[in-house]
């Protein structure tokens, strides 16, 4: 299913990073230093930290809370904790969405389509915390459970964009919503293995549907596959729909390169993918970008019953004017 | 494609662990932990005068303590990472399931944090620990 938006452009963004990302090489807004930034706990901090980065982004426009339309929030906790409880402090029509890693990309096609209304300015936010989500998804914070190789890292911060009708050099130019995809792999150490099925057939969908090769994207990048998982989807994609992918990046990968962490697979949430947008690949001189969010969609309940785990994807495509 | 296949294409594409030399470093630092804790031990009786059936109450007292304190400074989890089973498996492990829940659900209270969810992961080790011991005395009971 790809939506095609005549009038949605990312007007401006503000990103914010948490404690283990400072050493990560692309540029943010803000880098905290506390995780729990005068908070009780590392919930109510990552609701804090949505705050900020929202109120900073129209700070950063210059702009009032009247000239917004509509928020848009999702986050990694349940019940989307962090996004409602950063919510109830504006006055703002709110909408809460869930898919995971998926969220940001979820939140544009969301936004760019309102944008089709009356709506003028939306405002797109996502945050993950990896002290809140180690919590909810795999073991207690403290917990010394040893980290496979495959093993993501969950990045810590909160980014927020703002979608406009105005025109600017950066254009959402078509969006696809992905389809749920359950191949009956269920290792949940392995994320990128899990998603990369997903990935690859809204991949496939998205060139389908718009008729387009996969060299007319300058750059596909994914959100949080790992370096192991962008491995596993180039050869899925060969295999199973005969394309040949040279152009994938994956904005884990690429954050957490050159870091201590190095001995895992890479970062993953939500929060990936657009700081590495933001931050580097919309410096680089690429025109067309692809971006696909990976969400892997199980639960500590689901994977405790024994379930495999499926996931969802969802793409844009972006043209970068310059 | 069929699940199968999938694997295959994963197992090819994804990081291996390098077991052999996790179980040498876990094997190493679990019998350097067994040694340190029978000097202890020794040191108690020997030098102290305890009983030597107390002086191995101790010295696993002594165990749960030190690790529950690492864990609370929050570097435990770093010394596991290099350690592996080799401190895993140990009492220490033990103490740091309990700690580290306990800290993990400080700020929802002391009753329906710490206490309901202190013994998340290292109830099961309780119960099914009550379990086996029971049956394993109704054998030598009955023996």
């Amino acid at each position: 299913m790809t939506l095609e938006f005549k009038n949605a452009y990312i007007k401006n963004n503000y990103t914010l990073i948490g404690r283990n990302e400072h050493k990560i090489q692309i540029k943010t807004d803000a880098n905290l230093n506390d995780y729990y930034d005068e908070e009780k706990s590392v919930e109510q901090a990552e609701a804090k930290f949505q705050i900020k980065s929202i109120e900073n982004l129209i700070k950063k426009e210059k702009l009032d809370f009247k000239d917004i339309d509509v928020l848009i929030g999702g986050d990694l906790q349940s019940q989307i904790f962090a996004s409602s409880f950063a919510a109830r402090k504006f006055d703002l029509p709110f909408l809460g969405i869930y898919s995971a890693c998926a969220t940001f990309v979820e939140g544009l096609i969301s936004a760019s389509n309102l944008l089709d209304n009356k709506i003028n300015n939306v405002i797109v936010t996502t945050s993950a915390h990896n002290l809140a989500s180690e919590k909810q998804f795999r073991f207690p914070i403290e917990y010394g459970a040893l980290r496979k190789k495959v093993n993501t890292f969950t990045a810590t911060g909160s980014v927020s964009a703002l979608i406009s009708k105005k025109p600017t050099n950066i254009r959402i130019e078509t969006g696809t919503i992905g389809k749920v995809v359950d191949l009956g792999y269920n290792d949940a150490n392995n994320f990128g293995a899990c998603m990369a099925p997903s990935a690859a057939k809204t991949i496939s969908e998205h060139l389908n549907d718009t008729k387009r090769t996969i060299d007319y994207y300058d750059l596909v990048l994914t959100g949080d596959l790992g370096i192991y998982g962008v491995k596993i989807l180039k050869e899925y994609l060969k295999k199973e729909y005969k394309i040949e992918a040279n152009n994938v990046m994956d904005a884990g990968s690429i954050l957490f390169e050159k870091n201590e962490l190095t001995t895992i697979a890479g970062g993953s949430g939500p929060v990936c993918l657009p700081l590495v947008l933001f931050g580097s690949i919309l410096n680089e001189n690429y025109k067309k970008i692809l971006l696909v969010g990976t969400g892997s969609l199980h639960s500590k309940t689901s994977c405790n019953l024994g379930e495999s785990i499926p996931s969802v994807s969802h793409a844009i495509s972006l043209e970068v004017l310059k | 494609m069929k699940l199968e296949e999938y694997k295959k294409i994963v197992n090819k594409n994804s990081g291996k662990e390098d077991k052999f030399k996790n179980v040498f470093i876990s094997f190493i630092i679990g019998g350097f932990m067994g040694l340190l804790c029978q000097m202890f031990c020794t040191f108690l009786n020997k030098e102290i005068g305890i009983k030597i059936e107390d002086a191995s109450m101790y010295t696993t007292i002594m165990l749960i303590v030190v690790s529950s304190i690492f864990t609370g400074f929050g570097f435990f989890d770093k010394v596991v990472s290099f350690a592996k089973c080799g401190l895993i498996v140990p009492t220490t492990g033990f103490a740091h399931a309990m700690t580290s829940a306990a800290m993990d659900h400080k700020s929802e209270g002391i009753i329906k944090g710490i206490g309901s969810n202190m013994f998340k992961l290292a109830g099961s080790i309780i119960i099914y620990g009550i379990i086996v011991a029971f049956f394993l005395a109704l054998i030598k009971g009955v023996i």
